[in-house]
C-alpha cells in the first residue's frame, strides 16, 4: 500500500502548531489570544503524543502509553481554562483591559 | 500502613474542610485552619510509621515509587511548609477578607476564608504526590494539581490590583512553562517508547541512541522545569509574582513549589545523566544556567527596597545554588563522595528554615505595619526584640554565615563543585555568596540602628503583638536553623 503520510509528517505539523502558539503567546498582546495560543501549544503536543502512539508498534498494536498521558492533559487544559479565565474575568472587573502591556504597576 | 495512604489522607482533609466550611455554622472561620493543622500534624507524625510493600508488582506501582526514603523527606517538607503557611493564613485572615469578602446582606463576615485555609492542603497533597511520581504521566498531573491551585491561591485577594495582576502573570507564564513540559514529555515519550523513567533510562543508555532527539525533549523539559524553580533567564516573572501575592501564599511558592520542582528536576535529568554520550552536554547546559542563575539573582537582589521583593530574588539566588550542585553530578571519571541528590535535599531542608522563618516575620510585622518596604522595618528591635532576633537568625541563614543550617547548605554546594572541578561555578558562586552577606544584612541596620522612630510619635512605638502559633513556629525553626548550623548530620539522617 502506498502510505503517503509518515510519523514525519504529524511532527512537522505538530511542531509547526507549537512554534504558531509560542509566536502569539510572545507577540500578541490581548490575554483571550495568549491563552488561545497556550491551548494550541497543549494541542501541539497532543498530536506528538498521538503520532508516536500510533506509529510506535508493539506486537501488532500501537502503544498506548501516550493516549494515557493525552487524557490527563485535556482534562488539566479544561481544569486551566476554568481557573484562567476566572482570572482574566476578574482581571477585566477591576481593570477594565485585557491587555499584557498595561500589567505593570508593581516595577517601580 | 501503605506509603500512598497519606495523600489520601490529606487529600480527604482538605475535602472536610471545604464541607465544614459549606454545611457547619460557624461564626469563627479559623477553626476550619485549627482542622487543617492538626490533620496535618498526625500526617506528619505518620509519615514515620509507613511501611514499604513487599511487592511493586500491579498498575499502581507504575506511577509511584517504592522505598523511597528521599521522597518521604520531601514529604516531610510538603507537609511542614502546609502547616506554616496555615499560620501564617490566620495572622493574615483580616487582609483576606477586606479583598475578598462578600458586601452582600447576610453573607458570612468571613466568606471566603475557608477556601484560603482549604486550597493549600490540596496543594500539600499535589507536592506530596510529585515526592513520589516515577512515571511521566504522574509527574504531569501532579504538577499541575500544584500549579492550578497556586493560581487561585495568588489570585486570591480579588480585589487588590497587585494580586490579579500577579495572578495573570503566574497563569500566563505557568501555562507556557506547562506548553514546555508536555511537548518535551511526548518527544521523550516518542524516542523511547515509555513514559516510565527507569525504562527512559535504560532506553537512553543505548550508544546507539539518536541523541539529537533526545537533546530537542531534554531542552523542552529544562526550560519548563527553570520556569518552574526560577532559574536563569526564566526566573523574571518571580519578583512580580512574589510581591503581589498574599504573603503566606508568597511563601508556600518560595519552600514547596521550589522543593517540588528540584525533586522533580532530579528525578527527570536522572535518565539523561544515565547515558554517556548525553551527559557531558546536560551537564555543561545546567552549568551556563546555574551561573547565570546565580549572577541575575545576586546582582538584583542587591538594590531591592521591598522586602517580598528582595526575598523573591533571594529565591532566585538560591535556585542558582541548587543548580550548581545539579550541574556538578558525578560521572565515571571523577567520583566524589557527595552526590547531587544529597545535596540538593539538604540545601532545601535548611532553606525550608530560614525561608519560613523569615516569611513568618514578615507576616506578623505586617499586621502592624502598613507596608513591606525595608525602611518601613526602622526601631524592629526596639518594638519586639523577639522578632528582630529570629529576623536576623533567618536571614545570617539565608546569608550562610557559620554555625546555621544555611552555612552547610552552601558548603555541600561549593563541595560538591570543587570535586567535580567546576572551578568557574565556584568562583561565581563564592562571589554570590559574598554579595549575599550585603544585601540579608543590610535588613539589620534600619532593625537595630535606625533613629526614626525617635522623631515619631509616641504609638510609633508601641509592641508588635505576636499571636502563640506564629510564635511557636518561630522558636522551633530558630532552634532547628542553629541545631542544624551545628550538627548537619541531623538533617541528613533524615533521608538517608
Amino acid at each position: 500500500m502506498d502510505s503517503a503520510l509518515t510519523l514525519d509528517h504529524f511532527l512537522i505539523l505538530s511542531g509547526l502548531l507549537f512554534v504558531i502558539g509560542l509566536a502569539g503567546v510572545l507577540v500578541r498582546r490581548n490575554l483571550i489570544i495568549i491563552f488561545m495560543c497556550l491551548e494550541l501549544m497543549l494541542s501541539a503536543a497532543n498530536l506528538t503524543l498521538v503520532a508516536f502512539s500510533r506509529f510506535n508498534v508493539q506486537e501488532g498494536q500501537p502503544n498506548y502509553e501516550g493516549h494515557v498521558l493525552l487524557f490527563f492533559i485535556i482534562t488539566v487544559a479544561a481544569a486551566e481554562v476554568a481557573v484562567g479565565l476566572a482570572i482574566i474575568v476578574a482581571l477585566f472587573r477591576s481593570r477594565e483591559t485585557t491587555d499584557v502591556g498595561k500589567l505593570n504597576t508593581m516595577r517601580n | 500502613m501503605p506509603v500512598y495512604f497519606l495523600e489520601i489522607i490529606v487529600v480527604a482533609l482538605g475535602l472536610l474542610m471545604l464541607m465544614v466550611d459549606a454545611f457547619a455554622k460557624i461564626e469563627d472561620k479559623r477553626s476550619i485552619a485549627w482542622i487543617g493543622m492538626v490533620g496535618l500534624l498526625i500526617v506528619f507524625g505518620l509519615l514515620f510509621a509507613v511501611n514499604w510493600p513487599e511487592s511493586t508488582d500491579g498498575a499502581f506501582w507504575q506511577f509511584y515509587s517504592a522505598n523511597d526514603q528521599i521522597s518521604l523527606f520531601y514529604k516531610g517538607i510538603a507537609v511542614i511548609t502546609t502547616i506554616i503557611v496555615l499560620i501564617m493564613a490566620v495572622d493574615f485572615r483580616h487582609i483576606v477578607v477586606a479583598q475578598t469578602a462578600d458586601p452582600e446582606k447576610g453573607a458570612h463576615p468571613q466568606s471566603g476564608l475557608g477556601e484560603f485555609f482549604a486550597l493549600p492542603v490540596f496543594a500539600c497533597a499535589g507536592l506530596m504526590l510529585m515526592a513520589s511520581a516515577n512515571n511521566l504521566v504522574s509527574i504531569f498531573v501532579s504538577l499541575e494539581t500544584v500549579t492550578i491551585t497556586f493560581y487561585i491561591l495568588v489570585t486570591y485577594l480579588r480585589r487588590n490590583v497587585g494580586s490579579l495582576e500577579a495572578g495573570v502573570k503566574y497563569l500566563i507564564l505557568g501555562a507556557l512553562s506547562t506548553g514546555f513540559l508536555v511537548y518535551g514529555f511526548a518527544w521523550l515519550f516518542g524516542i523511547t517508547g515509555s513514559m516510565q523513567l527507569s525504562e527512559i533510562a535504560s532506553s537512553l543508555a543505548n550508544p546507539e541512541f539518536n541523541s539529537a532527539a533526545a537533546l530537542f525533549a531534554f531542552a523542552l523539559i529544562l526550560v519548563a522545569l527553570a520556569f518552574k524553580v526560577g532559574g536563569a533567564p526564566f526566573h523574571f516573572w518571580i519578583p512580580d509574582v512574589y510581591q503581589g501575592a498574599p504573603t503566606p501564599i508568597t511563601a508556600f511558592l518560595s519552600v514547596g513549589s521550589k522543593a517540588a520542582g528540584f525533586i522533580i528536576f532530579l528525578r527527570l535529568i536522572g535518565p539523561f545523566l544515565a547515558s554517556d554520550v548525553l551527559a557531558e552536554k546536560v551537564c555543561l547546559v545546567l552549568a551556563i544556567i546555574a551561573g547565570i542563575t546565580l549572577i541575575m539573582g545576586n546582582l538584583a537582589a542587591m538594590p531591592q527596597k521591598n522586602f517580598k521583593r528582595l526575598l523573591a530574588y533571594s529565591s532566585v539566588a538560591h535556585a542558582g545554588f541548587l543548580l550548581v550542585a545539579l550541574a556538578s553530578a558525578p560521572t565515571k571519571s571523577s567520583a566524589g563522595s557527595l552526590s547531587p541528590a544529597v545535596v540538593v535535599t539538604f540545601y532545601l531542608g535548611a532553606y525550608l528554615l530560614m525561608t519560613l522563618l523569615a516569611f513568618l516575620v514578615v507576616t506578623t510585622v505586617r499586621n502592624s505595619i502598613a507596608g513591606e518596604e525595608i525602611d518601613s522595618y526602622k526601631g524592629l528591635a526596639k518594638r519586639s526584640p523577639f522578632l528582630a532576633f529570629t529576623l536576623i537568625i533567618a536571614m545570617a541563614s539565608l546569608a550562610g554565615i557559620p554555625l546555621t543550617a544555611g552555612f552547610y547548605g552552601k558548603l555541600f554546594v561549593f563541595k560538591i563543585a570543587a570535586d567535580q572541578g567546576n572551578w568557574t561555578l565556584l568562583i561565581i558562586g563564592l562571589i554570590g555568596a559574598a554579595s549575599g552577606f550585603y544585601y540579608y544584612l543590610k535588613i539589620a541596620v534600619p532593625v537595630f540602628f535606625a533613629t526614626a522612630s525617635d522623631k515619631d510619635s509616641g504609638e510609633e512605638i508601641s509592641s508588635i503583638p505576636v499571636s502563640a502559633p506564629a510564635r511557636a513556629a518561630m522558636v522551633v525553626l530558630t532552634v532547628a536553623i542553629i541545631a542544624a548550623g551545628v550538627n548537619p548530620n541531623l538533617i541528613i539522617m533524615l533521608f538517608s
